[in-house]
């Protein structure tokens, strides 16, 4: 009965989208599936994907058509789960791979290259309007009563938690006005910053869309996504914290998608390209910090703190320390009325 | 009908019309100027956005699932409002029931409960595998959302034609001997045309317009399952204005269409 | 009512009457009736104390509390403005008459995203009606008001054309008479209109809060979606679902659900009723 109902529904809707190939048969098109969070996808799509495209033209004489997703990594990540069938995924953090690969649609040891999976890095700034107005300088500064801070949800934004992480880090190491090791002052400290919130995205890109638009006086973000928007004309400055996260945005193949639909060679030839000097300085051209010391940009600013997810303790220990229920961030979450 | 006499407001009531035509000015005619003023301000940027493959991809979709609609709601409507008008059947109650329930569910729930029954952990995924069908993140589960949230539209204007008209026309002919198909084509269908035209119009225009359903179930991929209205959502965390406000003028002047019809059709 | 055929072909055509019925049955049931059993199933499968735990989470509350206040909000203006609308368009003589008409079906055309991007891109804080809204103490973007005033626009036609057919129907011989007996204006109103209207005027009310309860796509451009503030009932699911709790999704949808099901009737006695009124 089903059967026959697509089939009613096939012929009845006349629409010649592709649905995934189903025999690895050498074809003069390829198409390959990206899913990512919100934050890279222009330099994927003006840069690393056309330049993907031409290589591989040049070396297989096939054309690579793109069906790209972006939406909040946690999101994304479910979405692949739940069974969107992308080759490869470019997320924000390492957990959301994870949640693909306990579904047992990555087999393989996503993280065995020499840069550990990790793709991208960026830190963790203070997006502010031009000129700095609201004299911002650290994170302390977002509790203020007089500044409205934007920032997504963790629910469904991979930038959100890197966000609550480099301010509960920042505390936690001493820093923002918070004794080192003092739990308690790192808790206001976040309850502070949260209190201030007035706008919560499914995303980090939503977030600072909606900066742009006049919300707020502060977003909480990527740094990347601060250059990308000036890139593109927005009227925006950033202040980095003295002490502020690394984030690092892994990226993997979907290994039994790419295989189902054919594509694990040219899945993992896109992989190993996004490792490349030349891919490496694209990324860096759209606000990332790359992975490969020679395509650095000079002129980045350093913090004089700067800390990684190890220095917390690694992802699994923060998960159940600060995401899970009841822990440092519900804690800090403004509660009902 | 008593509407052809008509009074001039005087008074209050002046004051009140004027208030009237304030609020409707304010609540839909200034947004609607604002997008044409928007678009017509960057025109060849909008057009060369309109006319990229993301965007053209997404309207074939958008357009096809309609047709799609409008095609298969469009049978069902006319069966199911003649067997919920004309028949006695001990199910009529549930079509009845099942037919409204479309218009009680939000999109977004919409989309939840197609996700439970296709996603890769959904109760029809072993089905789906077997027959080789990929419907979540793919066009099959854009198109069966659509066709969750149009499907009251043609059956619910056609019924309304139907228990106006009543049956005695289809009793007469039938009467004089016609088959079930004769009395179909030539007495019930002519009847019921005006409540098709109308059904067909609310089916396009919901259809071009749903959003919800289909970013959760769909995913809103580009070239893809992308619709016109995902790709609206997309452009504008793109920051593609042109794009995104391009499209949403097209939509609504493909519905304000639509809606004239609709009026021409009602006078 | 169908009666029963009492020709030679009866047989035949009993069972293509069987046929249309299995197959509107088959059809609704496939497409509407599995969904949203997933939906009932997956809701209640962690047993009642899982259920209960996820719609009694603090987010879900406010959300629910937010989206029917903000309904009743939008019920009650509409049921205002739109009979004001109905009698204008019926009873006035009024310049744009037929304009006027086609306005108030635009809302039902308009995609919803559409229509919440139009009022960021109106009323942000970036305009000028931003600015001059925020400094008056009422900004609309991203706050409950744009909520509001989403729903408002969205939900527009549905006590207009409730209330609409009933009015035509209507002798307006009778307002006159109350008017030329001296009555004033206001008075007629009460006494002699508005109880005819009133179940056509209460249908398009109910039918304007199940909408608005329902309502995503406008509120997902609009609402600044905080937790407790401006987070609606929909949007809430949206972000269970998408934070990988589809039970939880599945629970608070029930309620929704069994929100609009207990207005299902209600909307439909009250249409019967204001139908008896024109027959």
């Amino acid at each position: 009965m089903l059967t026959l109902l697509f089939t009613i529904l096939a012929c009845g809707s006349g629409d010649p989208a592709p649905t995934a190939p189903a025999a690895p048969a050498p074809q003069k098109t390829r198409t390959l599936t990206l899913a990512g969070y919100t934050t890279p996808r222009e330099a994927y799509g003006k840069a690393i994907l056309p330049a993907f495209a031409a290589k591989w033209k040049q070396e297989k004489g096939e054309d690579v058509k793109f069906e790209e997703s972006w939406q909040g990594s946690g999101a994304q990540a479910r979405a692949v789960k739940e069974g969107f069938e992308a080759d490869v995924v470019a997320l924000s953090l390492d957990p959301d791979v994870k949640v693909i690969e306990e579904a047992g649609l990555i087999t393989h040891d996503w993280r065995a290259g020499a840069q550990g999976g990790i793709v991208t890095r960026s830190i963790a700034v203070i997006a502010v309007r031009p000129g700095n107005p609201k004299k911002i300088a650290d994170w302390r500064d977002l509790t203020r009563a007089d500044v409205e801070v934007l920032t997504p949800n963790v629910r469904t934004s991979g930038g959100a938690m890197w966000n609550v992480l480099a301010i509960w880090g920042s505390g936690l190491r001493g820093h923002s006005g918070v004794t080192a090791g003092d739990r308690a002052g790192g808790i206001d400290l976040l309850r502070g910053v949260l209190g201030r919130v007035s706008v919560m995205d499914k995303g980090a890109r939503e977030s600072i869309v909606n900066f742009e638009k006049g919300v707020g006086d502060a977003a909480i973000t990527y740094e990347n996504e601060v250059l990308v928007a000036k890139k593109e004309g927005q009227q925006m400055d950033y202040v980095v914290p003295p002490s502020t996260i690394l984030i690092e945005n892994p990226v993997a193949v979907v290994d039994s998608y790419a295989k189902k639909h054919g594509n694990e060679e040219i899945a993992a030839a896109f992989v190993a390209f996004l490792f490349t000097a030349d891919a490496q300085r694209a990324f860096a051209e759209y606000g990332l910090r790359p992975v490969l010391p020679e395509a650095e940009v000079a002129g980045l600013p350093a913090p004089t703190d700067l800390f990684t997810i190890r220095d917390l303790g690694g992802w699994d220990a923060v998960k159940a320390d600060v995401f899970a229920k009841g822990g440092v961030y519900d804690q800090a979450a403004p509660a009902a009325k | 009908m008593h509407s052809a006499r008509r009074r001039r407001p005087t008074g209050a009531a002046r004051v009140i019309f004027v208030l009237l035509c304030g609020w409707l000015t304010l609540l839909l005619l200034v947004p609607l100027a604002a997008l044409v003023v928007t678009v017509a301000r960057s025109f060849s940027a909008v057009v060369a956005a309109l006319t990229a493959a993301e965007a053209l991809d997404a309207l074939l979709l958008s357009v096809s699932v309609a047709v799609a609609c409008i095609v298969l709601n469009g049978i069902f409507g006319v069966t199911g409002a003649l067997v919920l008008i004309r028949h006695r059947f001990r199910a009529r109650r549930l079509l009845d029931a099942l037919v409204d329930l479309p218009l009680a569910l939000s999109p977004v729930m919409t989309g939840l409960g197609f996700l439970l029954l296709y996603g890769r952990s959904g109760a029809l995924r072993p089905l789906l595998d077997a027959a080789g069908v990929q419907v979540a993140f793919a066009w099959p589960s854009v198109l069966l959302a659509t066709l969750f949230v149009t499907l009251p539209f043609t059956l619910r204007e056609v019924a309304l034609v139907l228990e106006e008209i009543g049956d005695s026309a289809e009793q007469a002919a039938a009467t004089l001997g016609a088959t079930a198909w004769q009395t179909f084509w030539r007495v019930t269908l002519p009847d019921i045309r005006g409540g098709l035209v109308v059904g067909t119009t609310l089916t396009a225009a919901r259809a071009l317009g749903e959003f919800g359903a289909v970013l959760v179930v769909g995913g809103s991929v580009a070239n893809r399952t992308q619709t016109a209205t995902t790709f609206i959502h997309a452009a504008i965390e793109e920051r593609q204005e042109a794009a995104a406000y391009g499209m949403a003028l097209l939509l609504a002047a493909t519905a304000i269409g639509l809606l004239f019809l609709l009026q021409r059709d009602r006078k | 009512m169908r009666k029963p055929p009492m020709h030679a072909g009866a047989s035949a055509r009993l069972s293509g009457d069987r046929l249309m019925q299995a197959g509107a049955l088959g059809w609704a049931g496939l497409l509407v009736g599995l969904p949203v059993a997933a939906l009932i199933v997956k809701g209640l499968a962690g047993g009642p104390a899982a259920f209960f735990a996820a719609v009694t989470e603090p987010a879900a509350v406010d959300a629910l509390l937010l989206s029917i206040g903000t309904g009743l909000i939008a019920a009650c203006v509409n049921a205002v403005v739109g009979t004001a609308l109905a009698w204008a368009l019926v009873r006035w003589d009024v310049p744009g008459r037929r304009l006027i008409g086609a306005l108030v079906d635009l809302p039902l055309a308009i995609p919803t995203l559409v229509a919440g991007v139009l009022i960021i891109a109106l009323c942000g804080p970036q305009t000028a009606t931003g600015q001059i809204l925020a400094g008056a103490g009422l900004p609309l973007a991203f706050g409950r008001g744009g909520i509001v005033l989403a729903l408002l626009f969205v939900t527009l036609p549905f006590v207009v054309r409730a209330v609409e057919p009933v009015l035509e129907e209507l002798d307006p011989a009778e307002e006159e008479a109350a008017f030329t007996m001296g009555a004033g204006q206001f008075r007629t109103l009460v006494r002699v209109l508005l109880p005819p209207i009133l179940p056509a005027v209460a249908a398009g009310a109910v039918q304007t809060f199940a909408r608005s309860v329902a309502e995503f796509g406008s509120l997902a451009a609009v609402s600044g979606n905080i937790p407790h503030r401006t987070l609606v009932a929909p949007v809430y699911i949206l972000g269970e679902v998408e934070a990988g709790n589809p039970a939880g999704a599945a629970s608070v949808s029930l309620v929704l659900l069994a929100l609009a099901l207990a207005l299902q009737p209600l909307a439909a006695m009250l249409a019967r009723r204001a139908g008896a009124r024109r027959a």
